[in-house]
């Protein structure tokens, strides 16, 4: 959710630039590519889109009569045409998808927006404060920001930026958008899922607050070729840009370990662009963030998914629960009226190779001076590079993969779900995960005393962890406190129950719900 | 095109030789060993970088993090180890090393045969480049290939490094055997093929490809330089066998892959035995123990 503008030079958002223009820039980028391609590699690449657009246009009833057309035209300018005609076929093809992607944008719903919504969610996500103002960057309240604010206010003012979250729910975006806020930062746009507009009311606002539309049915590497490049586009126009870089929602409730390099790797490019453009803001920053929270909207879905062999298959979900608005007032109602359920903390910055960004403005200078050897020649000449580019943005999501334990919240719900789990794995040896999600009810009976005895123990490798920097802890003092916040969170929202009490035992009522939220605790690496 | 060379040695002679059948400059950097002065060369390793994109190091694996800390590469500079892979002093790969000392990223190995005094005396040979970096195999194919030296390419970084460091040890354990009495050409098989078998463990599990540990990174730099009487690595097992524990080059590497095998939860039972004979354990009672351990798959 983005807040006013700080500085309306800043963003693209406020249509600086015509629509019109991005796409016919965005279709003239396209064209360039198409052109430089030798003859094998063009073709392959359009046969590659007309079969996947064959695919996804026999799924849809009643396909649309334009698509169609645009098949019918590619197919014959690949059979009959000459190159011109295969260029020309293909870029008819693009246009629609490059209007589709820009396509959603509203300046008088984004102003509104601007001025209504920040207090809305802040006040549904803050104790009792109903001002922005009075919101601040402290603990104790629902949801907690933390980050160097003043660090990425100048950072924004003087780079572009890239925030690049963990990503377990569709609320993450609004609550990001928030974050930002709080933390003063300007608005960053983000893709978002055709289906995540199945939920009319959200996503009637997302279109209209800087998200951009993508198509996950599209899956021509042409279509997903121009994504980039709007990428490219909109960060060389200083648009500050959000990528989940894990792809999805983590199905398994764990934290991302390996990210998808695709968009990632747009952040170099831009840079380059800059470079050779002679831009003034040239740099391009990646923040890398997480969100913690004690309970997640979509968990049944999620894990299912994760256990579901054809859940490999299934990228997009679009019957979850955040599909169902009731669903949705029903969560943000019982969990968010709780203290400190979220936690989004905003990490050290990185540049594209994946260094630490210098805090010291001489020092940053420097290094920005000191990064050109990396893609320019002798003379100073930007060199590009692909396939090394590749290495870079690798490096880079090593570092933002590093960086995400050290910026994550171990949570109740997660260190009642670890050690639950763990204490079940001793009493049933031998079983694997499958196993343990097998076992009767009766078998998973646990003494609320060995439960607490373990619990204290995680705890105090928490406390250490969190000393160290290894990560953070959002625990309550004791044992006792810890399992009784769980207990609560566990029975406040889900149908089922990862974990309940009955008399001195607590018993683990859902063990996919029970492994969903141990599993965010699993970078951590915890005996009981 | 000018290459840097980073040592004075031997080694550092030859690749200046390569690069100038390949048509190139070199321009070596020293500190104690002072090369001809028919090859162009320099005392002072930072002029050298700045003065070349592409440098080899061709000091040996301890030596590798004085000469990068001495020279200073940059971000313009690509930096290809001509060395035996692994750091023994910290274990690290010696890629690893370039990285920790300098601002480089671009970096590679080269490895394979090095029989220096056939390569300095016009003799043919080949080696291959591994780098995960396309440029960086580029670069070093055109200072070094030519009619005298094939250069293969390779982006198993860690299967090249690995190879590297273990060959030499393969060598050692091949002399130090064949010198024990009754030792035959039977010995000689066993040792070198489950040496290279056990090189093949740890690098799957390290994720390298098993194929490298055949091709000139391996077998190639073992067959044709190292597993001969007379080559320091081989002479290496042999002093061992008569109670000489030195601290040689493969000893040192062998405690390093060692370490690496534990981490990783590898068996390593020749280059611990190796290990075992220069700690005091007798020759005679590493072998019979190692024929005697239970029979298994040959790979597993």
């Amino acid at each position: 959710m983005p807040n006013a503008p700080q500085d309306a030079g800043l963003t693209g958002l406020y249509e600086e630039h015509p629509r019109t223009d991005i796409v016919q820039n965005l279709v003239m980028r396209a064209q360039k590519r198409l052109q430089g391609l030798p003859e094998p590699e063009l073709d392959r690449l359009l046969e590659d889109a007309l079969y996947q657009e064959k695919r996804r246009l026999s799924r849809l009833r009643p396909p649309p009569q334009d698509d169609l057309q645009a098949l019918d035209d590619l197919s014959r300018a690949l059979t009959r045409g000459d190159r011109q005609d295969r260029i020309r076929a293909a870029v008819d093809m693009i246009r629609p998808w490059a209007n589709e992607i820009h396509g959603r944008f509203s300046l008088p719903s984004y102003r509104f927006a601007s001025k209504v919504l920040p207090p809305v969610l802040t006040a549904l996500l803050s104790a009792q404060t109903s001002s922005l103002k009075d919101v601040g960057i402290t603990p104790g309240r629902r949801l907690t920001v933390d980050g160097d604010k003043e660090l990425l206010q100048q950072l924004a003012r003087e780079a572009t930026l890239i925030l690049t979250p963990t990503h377990v729910s569709n609320l993450d975006s609004p609550i990001i958008g928030l974050a930002l806020t709080m933390m003063g930062l300007p608005p960053f746009q983000y893709g978002a899922g055709l289906n995540l507009f199945s939920n009319p009311v959200m996503g009637w606002w997302m279109s209209r607050l800087g998200a951009y539309t993508v198509d996950r049915l599209k899956q021509a590497t042409m279509y997903k070729d121009l994504l980039k490049d709007y990428s490219v586009q909109q960060l060389t126009t200083h648009h500050h840009s959000l990528f989940f870089p894990g792809g999805t929602r983590s199905r398994s409730g764990a934290i991302e370990t390996s990210l998808k390099k695709g968009l990632l790797g747009t952040g170099i490019s831009a840079w380059q662009e800059n470079l050779v453009t002679g831009a003034k803001r040239s740099e391009v920053y990646i923040v890398p963030c997480t969100l913690s929270f004690q309970l997640v909207l979509e968990a049944n879905t999620l894990i299912e998914d994760h256990l579901e062999e054809a859940g490999k298959q299934r990228y997009i979900i679009s019957d979850d629960e955040f599909t169902q608005p009731r669903r949705v007032v029903q969560f943000l109602k019982r969990v968010l009226s709780l203290d400190s359920s979220i936690v989004c903390r905003f990490g050290q910055p990185l540049d594209v190779l994946g260094n630490p960004v210098p805090v010291d403005p001489r020092e940053r200078a420097e290094a920005a001076e000191h990064r050109l050897g990396y893609v320019t020649d002798a003379e100073g000449r930007v060199q590009r590079d692909e396939q090394r580019d590749h290495v870079y943005t690798d490096r880079l999501a090593d570092a933002i993969v590093k960086a995400y334990p050290t910026l994550a919240s171990l949570m109740s719900t997660h260190v009642a779900a670890w050690t639950a789990w763990r204490l079940l794995e001793k009493k049933l040896p031998g079983r694997d995960t499958w196993g343990i999600l097998r076992s009767g009810r009766y078998q998973r009976h646990l003494s609320r005393q060995a439960m607490l005895q373990a619990l204290a123990r995680v705890m105090k490798q928490i406390d250490a962890g969190a000393a160290r920097g290894a990560w953070h802890s959002a625990l309550p003092d004791t044992a006792d406190e810890l399992l009784d916040i769980a207990l609560d969170r566990f029975a406040r929202y889900h149908r089922s129950k990862a974990l309940e009490a009955k008399g001195d035992e607590i018993i683990v009522s859902d063990p996919k719900l029970c492994l969903y939220y141990r599993n965010r605790a699993t970078f951590a690496e915890l005996e009981v | 095109m000018r290459v840097g060379i980073l040592g004075g040695g031997r080694w550092g002679q030859a690749l200046a030789r390569l690069v100038i059948a390949a048509g190139h400059k070199p321009f070596i950097a020293w500190a104690d060993i002072k090369p001809p002065h028919v090859l162009p060369n320099s005392r002072n390793p930072p002029e050298v970088a700045a003065a070349c994109e592409l440098l080899l190091v061709a000091t040996s694996a301890d030596e590798v993090r004085r000469a990068i800390r001495l020279t200073r590469p940059g971000p313009r500079n690509r930096v290809v180890v001509a060395g035996r892979g692994i750091d023994p002093t910290t274990g690290a790969w010696l890629t690893d090393v370039v990285l920790q000392e300098s601002d480089c990223l671009r970096v590679g190995a080269l490895a394979g045969p090095s029989p220096v005094d056939e390569i300095l005396s016009g003799g043919l040979c080949a080696g291959v480049v591994a780098s995960r970096y396309d440029e960086v195999r580029s670069l070093l194919l055109t200072a070094l290939h030519s009619s005298r030296y094939r250069v293969y390419e390779s982006v198993d970084l860690t299967g090249v490094q690995l190879s590297g460091a273990m060959m030499p040890v393969v060598a050692a354990l091949h002399g130090l055997t064949t010198s024990l009495p009754g030792a035959g050409i039977g010995m000689e098989a066993l040792v070198l093929s489950r040496g290279v078998a056990e090189t093949i463990r740890l690098g799957t599990a390290l994720g390298a490809d098993s194929t490298t540990f055949v091709g000139l990174a391996g077998m190639g730099d073992l067959v044709a330089s190292q597993a001969r009487p007379g080559h320091p690595h081989y002479e290496a097992g042999v002093a061992l066998a008569k109670g000489d524990t030195t601290e040689t080059s493969p000893l040192k590497l062998a405690r390093a892959v060692l370490g690496l095998a534990r981490l990783f939860n590898v068996e390593m039972p020749l280059t611990q035995g190796l290990v075992r004979v220069a700690e005091g354990t007798a020759p005679i009672d590493v072998i019979t123990e190692l024929m005697q351990r239970r029979p298994s798959m040959e790979y597993r």
